[in-house]
């Protein structure tokens, strides 16, 4: 017995291999290009001709260039929009399929969901077609049925952003109401039929029990949009043309911005300063992600 | 009588209640796959009445024009070999490597690991979108910009995939694989005999998410592929948002039917494993 525990305690070539593979490929895809990032967002280079060692000139700029301030502006209202605006409709829509049971519920929850399994790339094609002002389906709805000058959507600095947000929302809507819907299955029944003896209005019961009930998940909801919110790309890109984040740089967001600079106009270490401020801007945002999510696998 | 009365009020609200409340879901179920149903519509309309000041959602000229001049113009089917081979091998390349690191982390001990661990999860806080560019570097460095390789490598491992492999892994009884090694199986054996059959589920469902986000990745094929030849699927689809959207209408709504059809036929089959993956990860591309 001793000797087999001994035997256990050796280093198998299993843990070597993988533990190697990890590593490697880790410090290689992450780590090292992490610390790279760090390198050029001090440098000026455009790849090709040469490097020079500018310090924080790059950061200096960026902050002084009124479009990437545009741009991180626009990112604090897709996250201030998108997040609650999404949960609560998600937690109003869950309350309505907490109702419903059996079959009926699944084709429900198959058809709120199936955007979700769909390409970002291709859904944003499609709205921006819906889109389309004057002749597109939502302007001729707006027109015929409330009589009002439709707005011009994403051709209008005023109101372009937020229409990319309201496709935001909309697209993701089955997985947060999935999720959501999720928690109040485990809320014991009890605790409503208690309430209920005491007289409680089903809608206090929502703000008064359920909401308060469903922290963990709303808390893991809140990071993991916030999270999306400040990585918003191909949405941006697909919707507003050419070039992207117009009209007037109403639209433009930080990644989109990153890659404008990098691969635009060359100035890679620009690029990569603006790469260092989304990183410090999502660092909390992940931390707050993975410690909800393993509360929420403690269950 | 009285008592009867009240009853049947009782009975008659409860009926109208959950009518309202079907009403409401099957309003918001449309509305969910509206935009569906318009594209595969606006897909075999003439452009002239896509965008139209004159609405109607059916057209008196159905067209097969626009599937035919996508089909002759656009690398459609280069692009889905593209995609389904860089997202098959992505995903089997994250099934292996996830599984292993899931029981390498949360059944196997030796030095270093919680070095290790911590590196995979360092590197959760590093989202692709932060190393773009000295990843892009790094890639045009070794030669790989506009190759196979160059849209693998980046995504071959999964920080979250391991990390959910490793929660699932924990669930098997220690028991088991102590089982395994009393009969002088090695870890190899193990992994392979014990650990995999019993994750399998659970390996769907990272399969299924894994190859999704592949098959949406957009930035870094936008950064890195240069010719028709290797475009993939959302490539393709940049293209006509780059382009006048009423002129190119009937067009781009007909390449994306092409795209996004497959893969809602095969959500509808497995709509359970898409659900039930996604909101337990929460997780998107």
């Amino acid at each position: 017995m001793n000797g087999l525990l001994k035997r256990r305690s050796q280093v198998s070539s299993f843990i070597i291999v993988v533990s190697i593979i990890i590593l490697t490929y880790y410090v290689f895809i992450s780590v090292w290009p992490l610390v790279f990032n760090i390198y050029m967002s001090l440098s000026k280079t455009d790849l090709m001709t040469g490097w020079k060692i500018i310090w924080f000139r790059n950061y200096i700029s960026i902050f002084k260039d009124s479009i990437f301030l545009k741009a991180l502006k626009n990112n604090i209202i897709y996250l201030l929009v998108m997040v609650p605006l999404g949960i609560f409709t998600s937690l109003i829509i869950a309350a309505l399929l907490y109702k419903v049971k059996g079959f009926t519920k699944k084709i429900y929850i198959g058809m709120i969901f199936s955007p979700v399994v769909t390409s970002m790339v291709a859904i944003s094609l499609i709205w921006k077609l819906l889109y389309f002002p004057n002749g597109g389906i939502f302007a001729q709805i707006i027109s015929k049925v409330f009589h009002i000058t439709p707005p011009l959507f994403l051709d209008d600095p005023k109101t372009a952003l937020i229409c990319i947000i309201i496709m935001d929302i909309w697209r993701d809507t089955g997985l947060r109401t999935v999720i959501l819907h999720a928690g109040m299955e485990e809320i014991p029944q009890s605790i409503y039929e208690a309430s209920q003896i005491d007289g409680i209005s089903p809608v206090t019961q929502f703000f008064r029990i359920t909401i308060p009930l469903l922290r963990p998940q709303i808390t893991f909801l809140a990071a993991i949009y916030s999270i999306n919110a400040i990585r918003v790309f191909s949405q941006v890109y697909m919707m507003t043309g050419n070039p992207p984040g117009g009209p007037a740089h109403s639209t433009q967001v930080l990644v989109l911005r990153m890659y404008q600079e990098a691969f635009y106009s060359t100035r890679f270490g620009t690029g990569a300063a603006i790469a260092m401020v989304i990183f410090i801007l999502l660092f909390g945002l992940v931390l707050l992600e993975i410690k909800s999510f393993q509360q929420k696998w403690e269950y | 009588m009285l008592k009867r009365k009240k009853f049947n009020g009782y009975k008659v609200k409860r009926y109208v209640s959950v009518t309202v409340l079907h009403i409401l879901l099957i309003i918001l179920s449309l509305t969910m796959i509206f935009p569906f149903l318009w594209m595969v519509i606006a897909s075999f309309k003439p452009n002239i009445d896509i965008i139209s000041v004159d609405f109607k959602l059916f057209s008196s000229n159905w067209t097969l024009e626009h599937y035919r001049k996508v089909l002759s113009e656009m690398p459609v089917g280069r692009a889905y070999f593209n995609s389904l081979l860089v997202a098959t091998v992505v995903t089997v390349s994250v099934i292996f490597t996830s599984s292993a690191a899931g029981f390498l982390f949360s059944k196997l001990r030796f030095r270093g690991r919680d070095v290790l661990f911590f590196i995979v999860l360092a590197s959760v806080m590093i989202p692709p979108q932060i190393v773009l560019i000295p990843l892009y570097f790094m890639i045009s460095k070794m030669h790989l910009v506009n190759t196979y390789p160059g849209l693998i490598i980046p995504f071959m491992m999964s920080a979250f995939g391991v990390f959910l492999m490793r929660q699932f892994t924990y669930g098997i009884p220690t028991e088991l694989i102590e089982a395994a090694r009393m009969d002088g199986a090695s870890d190899w054996r193990i992994y392979f005999k014990v650990i995999l059959p019993l994750v399998k589920s659970s390996i769907a469902v990272v399969g299924i998410l894994t190859f999704l986000w592949t098959f949406d990745e957009f930035l870094w094929p936008l950064v890195t592929v240069n010719s028709k030849e290797m475009m993939t699927l959302p490539l393709i689809l940049a293209k006509y948002a780059m382009a006048e959207g009423g002129v190119v209408a009937g067009s781009s709504m007909a390449t994306t039917t092409l795209v996004v059809i497959p893969v809602l036929i095969v959500y509808a089959f497995f709509q359970r494993f898409f659900v039930s993956g996604m909101s337990m990860t929460g997780l998107k591309g």
